[in-house]
């Protein structure tokens, strides 16, 4: 059956030749003849043709074709045979099996175009479409008999044409083409063939014959003395805008290159200029193969055929389309960049890139991986090694060198013009910290540790921690890297903190030294250095204070504390002025030392300075209300009856002592309550607040802030900010004003234990049952009160008590009014805890009653 | 320099109560039967150098004296397990051993006679301190030995160490059992007077609440003085934490007693304290109230201390008193601003506690100076009153060089003194306490002013049929509210450990699990407040 079939096709194909041949009114006999050498030449070409591997430019699917026939069938209002066809077709495509087509939409294809080309060719039998080549192959072998050919060649000695225009050798359009060929001629001194080989010699940047770069027109220009019509000088200047952007970047590209590795071009400059050549090399690429085809002469008009490899201007203009474009842009990128370097070039570049046609997307980004991979580079090798390898500054991020202190502060710092827009603002923050964060381990932090992390960040991200990965447009590669890399150099860096360097120890260590939380060492700090701080400033000896703080950490609780941190808390001396007592420059001081004195600067160190001042006062006020306590205790002999005094001296001494006591007890009350205040609502809320976000902490910088926070939140609250100035002025006259009182209630008590001697022996107790032991020490001092009788005693008494009297009258005075003042005051202060204060001291609404206010 | 406080157990209350202390201590401070430090007590943080001294790295000793007239309550200290954890240097026994009868100038007089031995134990013990902040008596004031050396005593101490502190635990003796010591109305007044004159500090402890306490609270039908002693020691060792455990405030005796007593004569401090618990078996956590009668809404708070201890947020002090002051829960003296002061105390980490309060392992104690104390004072005037007027058992007095040849003048003179007490507390009641005493100088210094020495006529006739309670407290969930509950319970339900606010029956009940609800008894008979008809506020 197949061997059949294969006998078959050749007979059906000589018999479609004969067919075909005869067809042609014009073929002889001979032509016809089967055994005749021609035939067989048409036979073989035939047969060369079909065994090809030809393919119509169209999808094997019969049904597509067939939908294809309908619907054209349709569009030609032929609808009932659409109608037909598609039953047909149904019927046609049912068949399966043995003896029905194989190759369905083979046949339908077929079918189809056989149509199409009735239709295209009615009425002519020549139907040239069909099986053109059987002509043409005619041509090719050079038969001289064909007429088609050597009409052809007699016309136009054109041997390559398709189109067969005219049969009419003396066509009047013929002639008219020649006319305007001679025109041109005419007009045109040079050819456009040479002009457009000048075009293309502009367009490298080099003078042709007639085009010339003009530098006064900063152009590329045809010279005037050429007669050139204006349409085709316009086009050339057109042309050459080419050139004149191809000069422009190859002057940059080769200006840059001479110069680098100087310091205004940089790595990514230089990135630049590589991307820029490689592009222009491209060009270079296709203006060779302009170059070539511009040797092609270019055929006249009334030349029928349209195809060829020669080049016009016009020609030109088309092949420039494209390059004048990314030329376009490249120059505008040089002039953008020409001054830029680094980060900024490459943000420069990314700003220029946003641009809606897909080509220009496509180039800007080739670019733009090009120009950035050393600014990757930079940010891999900053953010995984916390290596600055700029030697040209075009990083965004930029060093400085500084004190170890403020390493973490000032010693990078983001380069904003350095910063291309296409990393965002959080993510360079995010990466400055990152590699800071790797120097700080390094420099202050004396720690290695930091490798492994970062090894594993660069794990977890998923880029190697060698080059690669990241890339322009690879912005979730960039912010995966920083992202992991950041997170666990963070983490890290605080354990570091927390662990190693121990910085909640040594926040709590200032909290109990610094903040006076160490209750018990305090007060005996008081007891030892209180008799020396009273001295002038001048002359107490900061040694000595040194050791008397040694005294009151042994004897304290402080001496179960880490020795670390003991050996860091020192006296420190103020600058004192004249009259200075040693109260006014005492302080304590605490060593933070590297690393922590990143936290614990200067100025920070300076506020809890402030507030140990302010303490120390308020803990001084404190010492000397429980002083005076001491003097008037409740079993001491002043407290007991004066029954042998005289009644009025009697009813005048418990009057004095009565106003001492309560005055006593509301100092007090205001002393103790602001020290439960600050305790409580300054001190332990401030930090438990750290604490909270000590735990929080995701960096450095959370611990800063925290910290900050801290610090902030007790100065605030402990009336040593900006907004309480007032308040804290009137604060110290008020604990002025106590320790004032302290004295005067010292001497009050003084006078009455003499008062209470001298009347014991004046006048002989008769009391003799009691069992008392009689003080000896008071017996009798000559020219005092007891030789000068009772009566002299009495009035004595009245005397003294009567002075004593009225002067704490007028300390009561004094400090009611300055504590109203003060509590009128705290209302108004804007911070909230104030107001606690507030409610503490009057927490009976005492003062609120007694002073009603509207 | 840790501000050392010697204490001196005198008598058989005194050394009993002492030891419970002690022993409280030693199991705070890591320190064992011996004396001996425990190989985990290294926690640090505390000052055991205040109340104990170091004889080596390991062995901590009591600073106490252990001071009696007769051997028996000693004798079995030194039999005990803790025989080695005391100095035997500082073991004071009379010769005769006779103790002092239930004679408090035999005690006094004894006292005398063994001043000398007694003044060389606390001078070396005083020597052997870098800087004594003072001393602490424990003591009761019905017997003879206590009340009567211990007067001895303070007005020795008071005499030779004048600048140093001197606080008491006095015990008051229960007032329920007439039969416990006939005497103890002479006794108790003249122990006062020298509690009124020559101590800084009592704390009042009255075994009438204690055993109501015991029977009521915590269902001991007939509790042992062992009992009673384990909550004494509570609140004992919980007073001076602060002083073990220092923080920012309230480190040393005189700074925690000044505030507490703006006054000097008014120097006898209540105590309340929650959760309570006896020998460390937890009972159930209960709590008592006391009812606001017209004459209670009259007595006033001078001072307040509360001293929580436990794990407590700081943050919520703040909280609680707002919420205190809002509910206007508690009177205060008008004649000078008043606060509650709350102090957080670290507690020691080696004792258990089982109760929680809230989220935390809390317990909070009161000390607290109020004027309703008088009344326990009036009470003894009273009871005085009645035995002097029979002249009932006066010749056991008159045997002694103090009341020879009927010199009665000293029961005369401490009988003023202690009216005058109850006057100037009552005076503090009053926004004019400045003033008290001017207009009319014969009523303090003759002490004429409201003698009859007997209950506060005001009180006597009291018929209260509709006594109010405030009782918002009702839907409070104790799990809820932490710090507040703790304040706000020692403020109004805690236990108070001196006769007067236990006197008050209690109409919540706290049960095991922390739930708090009325008690079905509302209406309790109280001996001295007749028929107290408790009607909830609503
Ligand atoms: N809470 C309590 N009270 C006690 C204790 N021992 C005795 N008392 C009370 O103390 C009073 C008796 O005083 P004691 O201490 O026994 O007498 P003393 O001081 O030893 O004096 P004499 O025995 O008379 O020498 C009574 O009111 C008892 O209720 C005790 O251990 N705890
Ligand atoms: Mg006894």
């Amino acid at each position: 059956m197949e061997e059949e079939d294969q006998q078959k096709i050749p007979d059906l194909i000589k018999e479609l030749v004969l067919r075909l041949l005869s067809q042609n009114p014009t073929s002889d006999s001979q032509l016809l003849n089967p055994k005749s050498p021609s035939f067989h030449k048409h036979l073989r070409y035939a047969l060369r043709i079909l065994s090809a591997r030809l393919r119509p430019s169209i999808a094997p699917d019969s049904a597509a074709i067939a939908e294809s026939i309908k619907r054209r069938l349709v569009t030609q209002g032929k609808s009932s045979q659409a109608l037909t066809f598609s039953e047909l077709y149904t019927l046609f495509d049912s068949k399966t099996g043995l003896g029905s087509v194989n190759n369905k939409w083979a046949v339908l294809h077929l079918l189809d175009i056989v149509s199409e080309d009735r239709r295209s060719t009615a009425g002519q039998l020549d139907s040239p479409l069909l099986l053109p080549n059987l002509a043409l192959g005619d041509a090719e072998s050079g038969d001289n008999d064909s007429w088609v050919l050597r009409r052809r060649v007699k016309d136009k000695g054109w041997s390559n044409g398709v189109l067969l225009v005219a049969k009419d050798p003396e066509n009047a359009r013929d002639v008219a083409f020649r006319e305007f060929a001679n025109l041109v001629k005419e007009e045109n001194e040079v050819s456009e063939e040479v002009l457009v080989r000048d075009v293309l010699y502009a367009c490298q940047g080099i003078d042709g014959n007639y085009v010339k770069f003009d530098s006064s027109s900063d152009g590329y220009v045809l010279s005037d003395s050429i007669k050139v019509p204006r349409a085709t000088g316009i086009m050339v200047r057109k042309l050459c805008e080419l050139g004149w952007l191809f000069r422009k970047v190859k002057g940059y590209v080769s200006e840059s290159m001479d110069r680098f590795p100087a310091e205004d071009v940089g790595t990514v400059g230089q990135a630049f200029c590589a991307a820029l050549q490689d592009e222009l090399s491209d060009y270079y690429k296709l203006l060779a193969v302009l170059e070539a085809q511009s040797m092609n002469r270019i055929p006249l008009v009334s030349d029928s055929a349209s195809s060829g490899n020669y080049l016009s201007l016009r020609r030109l203009s088309v092949w420039f389309a494209e390059p004048m474009v990314k030329m376009r842009l490249m120059a505008v990128l040089v002039d953008k960049c020409k001054v830029l370097k680094g980060g900024a070039m490459a943000g420069a570049i990314h700003l220029l890139a946003q641009h809606g046609d897909p080509m220009v997307q496509e180039f800007m980004r080739r670019l733009l991986r090009r120009v950035c991979s050393p600014l990757f580079e930079m940010v891999r090798s900053w953010v995984l090694e916390g290596e600055l390898e700029d030697i040209f500054a075009e990083f965004f991020v930029v060093s400085q060198s500084v004190k170890a202190e403020s390493l973490w502060r000032e010693g990078y710092m983001l380069h904003p013009g350095m910063l291309p827009s296409f990393i965002s603002q959080s993510l360079a923050q995010r990466i400055l910290r990152t590699g800071k964060s790797i120097n700080f381990l390094r420099v202050c932090c004396d720690d290695r540790g930091w490798a492994e992390s970062a090894t594993e960040a660069a794990a977890a991200a998923g880029t190697s921690t060698r080059r690669g990965g990241l890339g322009y447009g690879k912005t979730d590669a960039l912010d995966s890297l920083v992202d992991e890399a950041a997170k666990r150099i963070d983490k890290h860096l605080l354990d570091v903190m927390y662990n190693r360097y121990k910085f909640k120890e040594h926040c709590l260590a200032i909290k109990r030294y610094l903040l006076l939380g160490q209750g018990d060492f305090v007060q005996y700090l008081m007891d030892i250095v209180g008799p020396q701080l009273s001295e002038p400033a001048n002359t107490i000896s900061s040694f000595q204070l040194a050791g008397l703080l040694e005294t009151a950490i042994r004897a304290s609780n402080a001496q179960y504390d880490d020795p670390d941190i003991l050996d860091r808390l020192r006296v420190k001396m103020m600058p004192h002025g004249t009259g200075d007592r040693g109260w006014d420059v005492f302080s304590l001081e605490y060593d933070a030392r590297v690393p922590l004195d990143t936290v614990f600067t200067e100025s920070v160190m300076a506020k809890y300075l402030r507030i140990f001042n302010f303490l120390w006062k308020l803990r001084r006020v404190e010492h000397a209300l429980i002083g005076a306590w001491k003097t008037m205790k409740p079993n001491c002999i002043t407290s007991n009856s004066f029954t042998k005094l005289q009644q009025a001296v009697k009813l005048q001494l418990l009057s004095t002592l009565r106003r001492c006591q309560v005055l006593w007890d509301e100092m007090n009350h205001f002393v103790t309550n602001l020290q439960y205040y600050i305790m409580f609502e300054v001190l332990e809320v401030s930090w438990s607040n750290l604490s909270n976000e000590m735990e929080v902490a995701k960096d450095l910088d959370d611990l800063l802030a925290a910290h900050e926070k801290y610090l902030n939140s007790i100065v605030e609250k402990s009336l040593l900010g900006e907004s309480s100035q007032l308040l804290y002025k009137s604060l110290f006259v008020l604990f002025d004003l106590i320790l004032q009182f302290r004295s005067h209630a010292d001497r009050l008590y003084e006078g009455i234990y003499e008062l209470q001697a001298r009347s014991e022996s004046a006048l002989p107790s008769q009391d003799k049952s009691k069992s008392r032991k009689q003080r000896n020490a008071t017996s009798s001092e000559p020219g005092s009160w007891i030789s000068e009788g009772r009566k002299a005693l009495t009035q004595r008494a009245n005397e003294f008590l009567q002075s004593m009297g009225q002067d704490l009258d007028a300390i009561s005075k004094e400090y009611s009014s300055l504590l109203e003042n003060f509590i009128s005051q705290l209302p108004v202060q804007q911070h909230v805890d104030l107001k606690f204060l507030l409610f503490r001291l009057d927490f009976t609404e005492f003062y609120s009653q007694q002073h009603p206010r509207s | 320099m840790p501000r050392e406080i010697i204490t001196l157990q005198v008598g058989q209350c005194g050394n009993q109560i002492g030891m419970e202390f002690w022993k409280q201590l030693c199991l705070e401070h890591g320190i064992n039967k011996d004396g001996i430090l425990e190989d985990f007590a290294t926690q640090g943080g505390d000052r055991k150098d205040v109340f104990f001294y170091q004889a080596d790295d390991q062995h901590y000793i009591p600073r106490a004296l252990l001071i009696d007239l007769e051997p028996r309550v000693i004798n079995g200290i030194q039999n005990s397990e803790y025989r080695n954890l005391y100095n035997h240097e500082n073991i004071f026994v009379s010769d005769h051993g006779g103790g002092a009868g239930n004679n408090w100038a035999s005690g006094y007089h004894q006292g005398k006679g063994v001043e000398e031995d007694i003044m060389d134990m606390i001078d070396r013990e005083a020597d052997g301190s870098d800087s004594l902040e003072g001393f602490v008596l424990c003591h009761s004031i019905a017997g003879g030995t206590g009340s009567g050396m211990g007067s001895y005593l303070l007005e020795t101490l008071n005499d030779r160490y004048s600048k140093k502190l001197v606080q008491t635990y006095s015990v008051f003796p229960n007032q329920m059992e007439t039969s416990d010591v006939v005497v103890q109305p002479y006794n108790s007044l003249l122990t006062l007077k020298r509690l009124t004159l020559n101590a800084d500090c009592v704390v009042v402890l009255d075994n009438t609440a204690l055993n109501r306490i015991a029977v009521e609270r915590l269902h001991l039908s007939n509790p042992t003085f062992a009992q009673t002693n384990s909550l004494v020691s509570t609140v004992m060792s919980a007073s001076t934490t602060t002083l073990r455990y220092p923080g920012y405030m309230n480190n040393d005796l005189v700074g925690l007693l000044a505030s507490l007593i703006p006054t000097p004569r008014c120097h006898f401090l209540m105590t309340g304290y929650t959760p309570l618990t006896v020998e460390r078996q937890t009972k159930n956590i209960m709590v008592s109230s006391y009812a606001r009668t017209k004459e209670a809404s009259q007595a006033k708070y001078i001072s307040i201390l509360n001293i929580i201890q436990g794990e407590v947020d700081p943050t919520q002090v703040h909280e609680s008193l707002q919420r205190i002051r809002e509910r206007k829960l508690v009177n205060f003296i008008e004649w000078g601003p008043a606060s509650i002061q709350v102090a957080l105390s670290r507690k020691s980490p080696y004792v258990q506690t089982s109760h929680r309060v809230g989220h935390y392992f809390v317990s909070g104690l009161m000390l607290a100076s109020h004027t309703s104390i008088r009344h326990l004072f009036s009470k003894c005037l009273s009871q005085y009153e009645k035995l002097r007027k029979k002249q009932a058992f006066l010749d056991n007095y008159r045997k002694f060089p103090m009341f020879a040849d009927n010199d009665l003048s000293e029961f005369d003179e401490s009988r003023d003194i202690i009216e005058s007490l109850v006057d100037e507390y009552k005076a503090c009641e009053s926004p004019d306490y400045i003033k008290w005493g001017m207009e009319d100088p014969d009523h303090v210094l003759t002490g004429e002013g409201n003698a009859s020495g007997t209950v506060d006529p005001k009180l006597a006739g009291l018929k209260i049929s509709g006594c109010r309670f405030k009782t918002e407290v009702e839907k409070v969930d104790i799990y809820r509210k932490d710090l507040f509950i703790v304040v706000d319970y020692i403020l109004n339900f805690g236990f108070f450990l001196c006769g007067i606010s236990a006197d008050f029956p209690s109409p919540f009940e706290v049960s095991r699990g922390g739930e708090l609800r009325k008690s079905r008894r509302l209406i309790v008979c109280s001996w001295e407040i007749r028929c107290l008809a408790c009607i909830p506020h609503r």
